[in-house]
């Protein structure tokens, strides 16, 4: 009996709660109808309205009501009907309002919004006036309205001497309440909000009417001010009942675990900042004007500026691709499987370039191969005796960007195929050896198949990065002209409204085509991997190179020089140069300046404080939640526990600039969240992006961890809480502390998003080094480029000490 | 069918040693087993004799072949040599057939034949409706049929298995030695099988040889490796055996562990031995007979067997006896034993690191 009356009970709360959302959402409803049918177009309006109005009661019944009382009744008569006749003046409205309360308060409003102008500093002076000061003031005020002849007092002189008639009686008036309004700040601020969105003398009328009926209640007032905000709570709220019923409903037991709000919480952060931005999006791609047509979509083909962007990326993505796999393969097996000499030294030297800023790599090829100063091109120009004519290479163009996106994104495919290789049982290669094939053979007859999944996998990967990029092509593409998907998308966005359409356009192609080849790598290819059962661990067998080795050696460390070596060095050595056009040796070329000044600056030291924190609050915020989400996704068999890591995958998977539009889209109040512009929606644009990475890190770790580890401590006596801080947390720490950083260090740099979503006060350091890039100079670029390196390297060479070298990127 | 020979086999990885100085053969179309605890060296001689290591120093040839040694070495491809791992190894993107099949192509054999001999060896492993599965489809002990498929159907001379069944569940494992025989008998193939499991080594091998840190201990069929071990390490490694410290005079020797008591011995030896004494060599006898006297400490009934601990002296002695024993004895009744049969080797203080060395 007790079972089912628990389980009951906890259906009811279910169907409180989910009653308790649809509440909201109808309050919101009623809220912004309310709102509209005031004429204003949203809550903040009517927030200031609200704010206003509390303003003139307090102002009326504190100030005017007894200033009016030390009046004698004729005065005060005709005071009403100067008031009266005012008022009318202001709001277009005719005279006879026998409300003498309604009347001052509505003349108090109208003022605020308009009515005789008064410069702020002399506003300022009269409501600064002390108590005393004021209470002789204004009822002085009041009688010099009624009397023209009356002397006026000290304080009203400047403004009204030279007045008469109406207009003296109007400035007094504005005198007075000047005197007798609060000074606050914040109202200030609302109304200079009331002023911008009030449009017309309707809806200062209404307005005017609103604030002085004092009819905004403090419920209704929450109701509409903040009605989006309602609406969005009250169907986050049905949506998550309704999920956690059929959680519920799934694991056949009704009854409640806190550990589902944890998984909700996580579920509609994402739902919130992910789904409803991407789901906007696709909204406005398909209904532009809120009925189904392809017009938007349409303009990808008919509009030559996007048909050229689509075809340039597609191009160059593929290109890319192909390129770095087929670099990416044979240096994934020279590494991995032979006794090529420093195999260990070329592995993380390809791995770490992949913490690298795409933008740094594309400034250092940028300098390289400068069809006209190129570093490259003068060498080659006087080895093969070319003269002075520019080229031969050109990194302003397709095969430029190309081969800039390549040195960039091969570390993608070698890490997964390296990854892969080391997975490999080698008796599979033994067994083919013994089969008769020779080791070469065996690479294409085994290997290469094996490896195939994987190899697609990282192909894919490389595939949509380079498509995704924006930092390589903003750089290059757009002082050649090579425009691609990413550029065009900021370029329209900074269009505001008028570009809004073509970049919806291009953000729902480049999304689409990223989510299919997500899809297509994760479910399609997940399939074809072949786990392969390894019995003894051996270390795999490695192939003797024997003549080979040092040749190949030597081709692997020419390569390694040339991708990473080379642009580092460059980016450096133009750091440290007066005329980037000279050698650094060249007479009074040297200079440290670069540096100085940009590491002085204090629009540096702002954008690099603003990165720091931006890494730090997501690092921190993305690892909780990676921890927390992978011991429910690891340690228990709660329902809908993989939810989140979906979301997570999808977030991860969407190109950074559509993750950007989409919160553009979304947050700016008209969904009931307004961060448009503050330091939140950068965060959380990071957060989005790259949660992935902590999410995988403790992932792997944590499966490493046996759930029996954690038993026995519960089994010695201790509580959950004690062995996750002894056994679990210690175990795991080093993959945290990874995490961490890789969460820290992409959002350190970050580039595509923050382009797209900052403001003067959040730029960050890797838009401020765009921006010196373009406007200011190259070699102070160099210089705070380099620093960025040199801090990433800092920040790997710290991780591995903390972890013990298990980790390091 | 091939002679396998291995002319004082070096192999050492930087400093250790892995293996050193054997010098034996292996007879045509014999069935030859390497045992021996891990890191034995076992392996590394299989794999020597499989083409993936290169001996450091001397000689290994097939027949009158040098196929490694000096600055000769063939590679594993052209050995023709049939091999099964641990892991089966079985490619897991061909199929069932296209795995059987692939030495065959190799051998770039007409496509027709390449099909009936497929055919032919399936048929022989019981795979035949397996042919157009992936192996991940299949159980362990189906894909270690078609590692052997693979590693017979080009009818090598020579058949290398590494510990092919150590992934096998017990039944499995047993059933399965018995058909690697069978195809050894009907392949008629000379084997090298390697394993750290001395039952499969008895069961299967026309010799053994015993392997320890890279030496060979003693090479002989599975009886004289069992009865006649040359060293108490070969003598433990295979069955089970107590040793006690004796002296011995007059063909007799004293074993003060044993409170002093004698075993008869037949041999010459004379002063400080060892002797070891097999549990099951080791028989209750009447009140009046035998020659060892102690009392009968506990009984686990196993069913097949008695084993008991009877004390005799400050030690206490294993003995197995038939299961039938149990229901005649008690605990704490005092017993007399005689001994059927005893090891005895010279005491050169090795033994104790000898036995370590095994556990």
């Amino acid at each position: 009996m007790r079972r089912i009356s628990a389980a009951l009970t906890v259906k009811l709360c279910l169907a409180a709660l989910l009653f308790a959302g649809a509440a909201l959402v109808f309050l919101g409803f009623w809220g912004k109808g309310i709102c509209e049918r005031s004429g204003f177009s949203d809550g903040n309006s009517f927030h200031a309205v609200y704010q206003v109005s509390r303003d003139a009661d307090r102002t009326w019944s504190d100030r005017i009501f007894p200033a009016l009382k030390l009046l004698s009744e004729k005065e005060q008569e005709t005071l009403n009907q100067v008031c009266g006749s005012l008022l009318s003046e202001e709001t277009g409205e005719p005279a006879g309002m026998e409300d003498q309360e309604f009347q001052y308060k509505a003349l108090f409003t109208a003022y605020l919004l308009g009515g005789p102008k008064l410069a702020a500093s002399e506003r300022k002076k009269i409501a600064g006036l002390d108590e005393e000061e004021g209470e002789r003031l204004r009822p002085e005020l009041l009688r010099c309205i009624t009397e023209e002849e009356r002397e006026l007092p000290e304080a009203a002189r400047t403004n009204a001497e030279s007045l008469s008639g109406q207009e003296r009686q109007a400035m007094l008036f504005q005198l007075f309440f000047a005197s007798a309004g609060s000074a606050a700040p914040d109202l200030t601020g609302h109304v200079n909000q009331l002023k911008k969105s009030v449009r017309g003398r309707d809806q200062q009328l209404q307005a005017v009417r609103m604030a002085a009926e004092g009819e905004v209640g403090g419920f209704s007032r929450f109701f509409i001010g903040s009605s989006r905000t309602v609406i969005l709570l009250g169907i986050l709220l049905i949506l998550d009942v309704l999920l956690l019923a059929l959680m519920m409903a799934a694991s056949r037991t009704w009854s409640f675990d806190i550990k589902w709000v944890l998984i909700l919480l996580i579920i509609d952060f994402l739902l919130v900042f992910l789904v409803l931005p991407l789901a906007r999006m696709l909204y406005g791609a398909f209904f532009p004007e809120g009925s189904f047509s392809l017009s938007t979509m349409k303009r990808l083909v008919t509009y030559p500026l996007n048909l050229e962007a689509v075809k340039n990326t597609v191009i160059v993505s593929l290109a890319t691709m192909v390129m770095g796999t087929a670099i990416a393969f044979p240096l994934a097996f020279l590494i991995g499987r032979t006794n090529l000499y420093g195999r260990k030294f070329f592995r993380s030297l390809f791995v770490i370039s992949y913490m690298v800023p795409p933008y740094v790599g594309a400034m250092a090829w940028l300098r390289l191969m400068n069809p006209n100063v190129g570093e490259i091109n003068l060498w080659l120009r006087r080895l093969f005796g070319l003269g002075d004519a520019p080229g031969p290479l050109n990194v302003y163009s397709i095969p430029g960007m190309i081969w800039v996106l390549t040195t960039f994104y091969f570390p993608y495919a070698f890490i997964t195929i390296s990854r892969a290789m080391e997975k490999m049982d080698p008796t599979l290669e033994d067994a083919s050896r013994v089969s008769g094939a020779s080791p070469l053979k065996t690479v294409f007859r085994i290997d290469l198949p094996l490896m195939l999944p994987s190899l697609l996998a990282g192909a894919l990967l490389v595939f949509v990065s380079a498509a995704s990029c924006y930092g390589i092509p903003s750089i290059i593409g757009k002082p050649g002209n090579v425009n691609t998907i990413t550029t065009r998308i900021v370029e329209y966005t900074a269009l505001g409204q008028k570009g809004l359409q073509d970049a919806t356009a291009l953000s729902v192609f480049l999304m689409v085509m990223a989510l299919i080849v997500l899809l297509i790598s994760d479910v399609v290819l997940a399939k074809r991997q072949y786990i392969t059962v390894s019995g003894k661990s051996v270390t795999p067998a490695l192939v003797h190179l024997r003549s080979w080795r040092k040749p190949l050696t030597v081709l692997v460390a020419l390569f390694a020089v040339l991708v990473t070596a080379l642009p580092f060095a460059t980016i450096l050595l133009t750091s440290f140069k007066t005329d980037v056009g000279k050698s650094v040796l060249a007479d009074g070329n040297f200079t440290t300046a670069n540096w100085t000044t940009v590491f002085s600056g204090s629009e540096t030291i702002h954008c690099l404080k603003n990165s720091l924190l931006y890494g730090f609050a997501a690092a921190t915020a993305g690892i909780l939640i990676s921890v927390i989400m992978n011991y429910l996704k690891q340690r228990t068999v709660l329902k809908g526990r993989a939810i989140p890591s979906f979301l997570i995958t999808l977030g991860s998977g969407t190109p950074s600039v559509v993750i950007a539009l989409g919160l553009i889209m979304t947050m700016r109040g008209n969904y009931g969240i307004n961060i448009y512009g503050t330091a939140h929606i950068m965060i959380i644009a990071y957060m989005v992006k790259y949660l992935m990475m902590g999410m995988r890190t403790v992932s792997s770790s944590m499966s490493q961890v046996h759930a029996s580890l954690e038993e026995c401590s519960q089994i010695s006596g201790a509580g959950w809480l004690r062995t996750m801080l002894r056994i679990t947390g210690p175990l795991i720490f080093p993959s945290i502390a990874a995490g961490w950083f890789l969460i820290f260090i992409p959002s350190f740099y970050e580039l595509s998003m923050t382009t797209l979503l900052y403001s003067g006060t959040t730029k960050t350091i890797g838009f401020q080094l765009y921006e010196y890039w373009t406007f200011t100079s190259q070699p102070m670029s160099c210089a705070m480029a380099a620093g960025i390196l040199l801090f990433i390297l800092l920040l790997n060479f710290l991780l591995s000490r903390m972890t013990k070298g298990r980790f390091s990127i | 069918m091939v002679k396998v020979t291995l002319k004082h086999i070096v192999k050492s990885f930087g400093d250790s040693v892995v293996v050193r100085d054997v010098d034996e053969e292996i007879r045509e179309g014999e069935f030859v087993t390497l045992l021996g605890p891990s890191g034995c060296g076992k392996t590394t001689m299989l794999r020597m004799i499989a083409g993936f290591e290169k001996p450091t120093s001397g000689e290994i040839w097939f027949d009158d072949r040098l196929i490694a040694g000096g600055k000769t070495f063939v590679p594993p491809e052209k050995r023709e040599i049939g091999m099964v791992f641990q892991s089966y190894a079985v490619w897991p993107h061909m199929t069932v057939f296209d795995n059987t099949a692939y030495p065959l192509t190799l051998r770039k054999m007409p496509k027709e034949e390449i099909r009936t001999r497929v055919e032919k060896v399936l048929e022989q492993m019981h795979l035949s409706k397996y042919a157009e599965r992936l192996p991940g489809q299949l159980s362990g002990g189906q894909q270690q049929r078609v590692a052997l498929a693979r590693a017979l159907v080009a009818e090598p001379k020579l058949l290398l298995l590494d510990e092919p069944l150590s992934n096998l569940d017990a039944k499995l494992r047993e059933s399965m030695r018995f058909e690697i025989k069978r195809l050894q008998r009907a392949f008629g193939i000379t084997v090298i099988y390697v394993t750290h499991d001395q039952t499969e080594a008895m069961a299967m091998s026309d010799r053994i040889f015993v392997l320890n840190r890279g030496g060979l201990q003693q090479a002989g069929t599975p009886e004289e490796i069992y009865d006649h071990p040359v060293n108490p390490f070969v003598a433990d490694f295979l069955g089970k055996v107590d040793f006690f410290r004796g002296e011995a005079e007059n063909g007799k020797i004293r074993l003060p562990e044993l409170g002093g008591q004698y075993v008869p011995c037949t041999g010459t030896e004379t002063g400080k031995v060892y002797v070891g004494i097999r549990p099951e060599n080791l028989i209750f006898t009447e009140e009046s007979g035998g020659t060892l006297s102690g009392t009968l400490e506990t009984q686990y009934y196993l069913g097949d067997v008695d084993d008991c601990r009877v004390r005799i002296g400050d030690t206490l002695v294993r003995v197995i006896t038939d299961g039938y024993a149990y229901k005649k004895m008690k605990d704490g009744q005092n017993v007399r034993l005689s001994v059927r049969d005893l090891m005895v080797f010279e005491d050169d203080g090795s033994l104790e690191e000898t036995l370590r060395i095994k556990t």
